[in-house]
Order: structure tokens, then sequence, then C-alpha cells
């Protein structure tokens, strides 16, 4: 069983309960134990780093360090939470002053920032250390029938400098993921494109458009439904699907899942264990 | 439209470039023309386009002068992607072509098209000119010709990175939110902002400024970082606006905007509990006559699925909370001193 520190994302605390229920379900099934980091707080959301960039280093350089002290890496299930601590990585590694004083404060409660944990996503972790391979063996009930538009969303892919997982031109992790669950994928432009959510309460129409753009392409190629790691794509895509799609004429819906209920499907578990009849669209 | 080899001899293929054709004069709709021609390692695409146009085609129209990545003008999407034709390889762009041998190129987006490749700049001049992108001299005019403006090296590392555009609109083409509305100000005008805002020899900060944070400005940035990625120069585009964001708080408060109190949200409920309190993010940013206009649907779908985040007193504190504030406020002093250091 390897192990994980997670980091606890506020959306999956409040608005998407489902993704960290399923991850419950079956981390045990593909050999992963994601210990919860109850004392982690809120990254910033992609908005603490410019009001306040120290502040920003500070509560991300301790959210690293609490799983450094535990000896892990940290997993990420938020693609935003992961852009956003991995930038507060990488400018405590380039600047030994931020770290000298970030550090200084963080003795407070016993914590150094060293540098020595990865932060990565679950995705991440799902087709390097688990392998392809492995949860191709565990699957019970294969998609086999599913048609599946892979939305990969923004901050799992860029900026590439921080991120540096996937092509973001052309990226493959979660299309290879969908296949060793024995899904099919689609060819979908959309795949490394905007969901909108960051605008949603700043620029709605304009969020609105991104989004309905994105349901549109899937539904004109007649997905069954979409997946995203990412907990914001998905509100955007699912909460705010009707919004979106009757600003854009658009008559039909499409399901959207989160990557951990695609993996529950094909592992056996039920929609209602996995929390999917939460979803605005079933 | 095809000038083939008769053998493929090492480094040297017959490519097809697929290329968008629209003369808005004579055409009812855009299409597309094939020209097959041999092409060497080391070929750029704006040289395949000048071959196609001297040998093959005269009416192919596109932009371009400088061929050595430093004029931006043929700035183009090659496979769906926006960049510069003159500092783009074939072959490189062979190797991740999805349909084998065929490459398409097609003209930037979010810019009226004018002919095949070329596209209108006028938009992005008229937005550069609409937000002031230029420095208006602090120095009195009695004084101009007579004293130096000298620049610290710390002060022009802010910009250095910034004053490598070459306004060839790649970021322009790529980004998200211009996608869904051309009045959006667009990245690159964001970055030529911020390169103007941080000069000190700019006298029209706060006026720039307050064209920025209106609708369409500084806050309409959904943080795809497609602009970012998309640059030609490796400009950090997102660093700049940041910048500017940055900025606009320190200057203009942060109750000033939808924006600016949204991002304030975070910086309050990270202090206050660790975790972001969403259920009243909605009303903070927008007020409450603007939320039950625009969320009460959506809110009662959410009640009935269970799905809305718990009310603000329901929110729990992330664990050690306490240690957690005072850290959290030993750091707010140190960022108000760096401002009294930093003003000195």
């Amino acid at each position: 069983m390897k192990r994980y520190a997670y980091y606890l994302s506020c959306i999956n605390e409040s608005m998407t309960k489902e993704v960290d229920r399923s991850i419950e379900l079956w981390q045990k099934d593909l050999g992963i134990e994601l210990v919860k980091l109850h004392e982690g707080t809120c990254c910033g959301g992609s908005n603490l780093e410019y009001v306040s960039p120290k502040h920003f280093a500070l509560v991300n350089g301790r959210n690293i360090a609490l799983a450094e002290k535990m000896g892990l890496d940290l997993i990420v299930s938020c693609n935003t939470c992961l852009m956003t601590i991995r930038t507060a990585k990488k400018k405590l590694d380039e600047s030994p002053e931020l770290k000298r004083e970030i550090n200084e404060i963080l003795k407070k409660e016993g914590l150094e920032y060293r540098g020595t944990s990865e932060v990565r996503h679950l995705l991440w972790v799902l087709v390097d250390d688990v392998g392809l391979d492995t949860i191709r063996e565990k699957v019970k009930v294969p998609l086999k029938n599913y048609r599946i538009a892979p939305f990969y969303g923004c901050h799992i892919l860029r900026p590439s400098t921080v991120l540096g997982h996937d092509n973001p031109v052309d990226p493959t992790s979660l299309d290879q993921l969908i296949e060793a669950l024995g899904g099919q994928t689609i060819p979908y432009t959309h795949k490394n494109r905007c969901c909108g959510f960051h605008t949603l309460l700043v620029a709605e129409q304009e969020s609105l458009n991104v989004a309905a753009e994105a349901l549109q392409e899937a539904i004109e190629s007649k997905a069954d439904f979409i997946v995203t790691p990412c907990p914001l794509c998905h509100t955007s895509l699912d909460g705010y699907q009707a919004k979106a799609l009757k600003n854009a004429g658009v008559e039909h819906s499409i399901p959207v899942f989160h990557i951990s209920e695609m993996i529950g499907l094909a592992l056996g578990y039920s929609a209602k264990e996995l929390g999917i009849k939460r979803h605005i669209v079933c | 439209m095809t000038v083939s080899t008769d053998q493929h001899k090492e480094g040297k293929k017959d490519v097809t470039f697929r290329v968008f054709r629209f003369n808005p004069q004579v055409d009812s709709k855009p299409y597309f023309d094939d020209y097959t021609i041999p092409v060497e390692r080391g070929v750029t695409v704006l040289r395949s386009l000048n071959y196609i146009k001297e040998h093959i085609d005269g009416s192919v129209s596109f932009r371009a002068f400088c061929q050595a990545g430093i004029c931006g003008s043929c700035g183009m999407r090659v496979n769906g992607l926006s960049q510069l034709a003159c500092t783009t390889q074939v072959w490189d762009v062979l190797a991740k072509s999805r349909e084998p041998g065929i490459i398409k190129v097609e003209p930037l987006r979010n810019l009226p098209l004018i002919k095949d490749l070329i596209v209108d700049m006028d938009p992005l001049v008229g937005k550069m000119v609409h937000y002031s992108n230029w420095i208006d001299s602090t120095m009195p005019e009695a004084e101009m010709g007579k004293k130096e403006f000298l620049i610290s090296e710390e002060e022009f590392l802010r910009y250095d990175k910034a004053t490598d555009c070459i306004l060839c609109a790649s970021c322009v083409s790529e980004c998200s939110i211009l996608r869904a509305n051309k009045e959006y100000v667009s990245p690159a005008v964001l970055l030529k902002s911020y390169r103007m805002s941080v000069d000190s020899r700019d006298s029209m900060h706060e006026q720039r400024l307050a064209e920025l944070v209106k609708d369409h400005g500084v806050w309409d940035c959904t943080h795809c970082y497609r602009c970012q990625e998309s640059c030609v120069k490796s400009i950090p585009i997102m660093d700049a606006i940041h910048g500017l964001r940055e900025d606009a708080i320190e200057s203009r408060g942060m109750k000033d905007t939808s924006g600016s109190k949204h991002a304030e949200a975070f910086m309050t409920d990270i202090e206050k509990k660790g975790k972001l309190i969403e259920a009243t993010l909605p009303i903070r940013t927008n007020g409450v006559v603007w939320t039950m206009q625009n969320l009460l649907p959506m809110a009662m779908k959410m009640i009935m699925k269970r799905r809305t985040p718990p009310p603000p007193p329901l929110v729990k504190s992330a664990k050690g909370i306490k240690i957690f504030r005072a850290m959290f406020r030993e750091m707010t002093e140190h960022v108000k001193q760096d401002h009294k250091s930093h003003k000195k």
C-alpha cells in the first residue's frame, strides 16, 4: 500500500463532496492510501498570489511542509489547487530568501519547508504510480460502451513551466486512464481548453460562453459523458450547464463525471455509492 | 496543385500544406487549398509559404517581413496553434501532426479576417490606444533634453521581459475570454499596460488603471494561461496580469470592483478559517441583488441535490487554526514593514 498526503480542497469539502467520497471507496482497491491533511488550508485559488504574494508563499509552503513532515508526497485532486501549490513551491525553491522568511514563521508550528515533497495530481499518481496495467486488471465493469470526452482543464496543463506532466497542446494522461478503464475517448478539441470557472462571478456572460462551447462540442460529437480531473471544471460544466446552454440556444444536456467517479464505476461501485446522483445533470 | 520530388532523399519530404483561403470580395465562404511541396529539414513554415506563392499559387496571401522572429508580422495558426511562421520548423510540426504529412495553416483567431492568412490588427491597436499603452513623461517640459532619467537595474528587471513583446498577436488568438467577447482588453494590451505602469517615468498610472478596472478589463481574465503558453517570446504574461491586479488593489483598495472583492474574500477567509467560505462568495463579490437575480434558480437546484456549500457558521476551520492565524498575522506585519521600507 503506497501512502500519500492528501490535500483537502475547499470545493471538495462543500459543493463537490462526491470527489473525496468516491476516492475513499476505491483507494485501497488500487493499492494506495491517501492520508487526509486536516491541518491544510485553502491555497488561495489562483487569487492569493496577487493579493499578497508573501501570504501566498507562507500558506502553501506550510501546506507542503505538513506533507514533508510525514515524509509523503502531497496529492491534490483539484487542478487549481495543484497549479497554485506548485507555483508556490517553484517560487520557494527558486528563492532562498523567501524560503528563509517563511521558515522563520513556520518554526512556531514546528514546521519547515525543505522542498522534499512533490506536489502531484491524483491523475498523475494513477497513471504513473499505480500504473495502467494494474488499473486494467482491477476493472470489473469495463466502460466499453461509453464514448467519453476528456476535459483536462487548464491548471493541470498550464503554465507548463509549473505543471510539466502532459504536453499542454496534446495531453494524453486522461485519455490513457479512460482507455485503461475500457472506455472510448473521442477526439475532443476542447480537451485542453478552459471551462470559464474563475470568472463566473466576475464576467459571467463570458464564462458561460466558454463553458457552452466545451459542452456543445461534446454534445455534437455524441459523447455519452464528459470526464474531468478538476472539481472546478465540473462545477462550471455541470452546475452552470443549464444556464450556459440556454444562453447558447442549445437544448440538449450532457452528464459530467469526476475521474474518481468514473474509476469507481469501472471498479464496480454503484452510482449511488459514488454520489453521482448529487450532480445537477444526471 | 503539387510539385513533387521523384524520390525521397534523406532529409527531404513531400509535405502538404492545407491553407485556409478566403477572399471576402469573391468567396461566399472560406475553404482550404492543398499544396504539396518538397521540404528539406531546416525549412520553416514561412519559407514553405513563400515557395508556394512563388512557384504554385501567387494568390495565397499572408503577411511577413523580417523572417527572423523579430517583427511579429507572420503570426498564424499552424496545426491549430498560434505561432510565428518564420520561427516554426516544418519538421517539428510534422512530428506532432495528427494527419501524417499534412500541416494545416490558418489565420489568427479573435481578430477580423482580411484575406486568407491576413487578419486586421486595428482592433488591437485601438485597444492599445484606449488603455494608453505608452509613457507620458513625468518630467516637466522645460527640463526635457537637459536632464537624464536614471532607471535602476532593479526597476528595469520588473518590465524587462514585457519589453520583448513583438505584438504578433499569438496570445490574442489563443485567449479564452476574447473568444467569448471581442470587447475584452486582450492579453497583449494587459502586458503593455503593465510594462508602462511599472515604469517610474510614467505619469499616467492612475488614469490607465482606472480604465483597466472597468468592464472587459484586467479583472475579466480567467487565468487559463493560454496566452502565456503560446507566447513566441516566452513572456510570463500572467505575471503581468497579476502585477496589474496587485497594483489595482494597492492603489484603489479592495472594495473597488467585483474582481477585487472576489480576490479579497480569499485573503479574509483564509485568515479567518483557513478555508474558503463559498456560500457567501457571490454576495460578497456582487451584492445581494445580483446574486438573487443571477443565481437563485441554480441555488434551488443545488439545494434539491444537497450540493449547496454550508452557511458560514458551519464551515469547519482547518485543524490548528489558532496557530495558523497567528502565523498569517505575523506575515501581515512583514508585508507592512516591506511597504514602509519600499516607500522610503
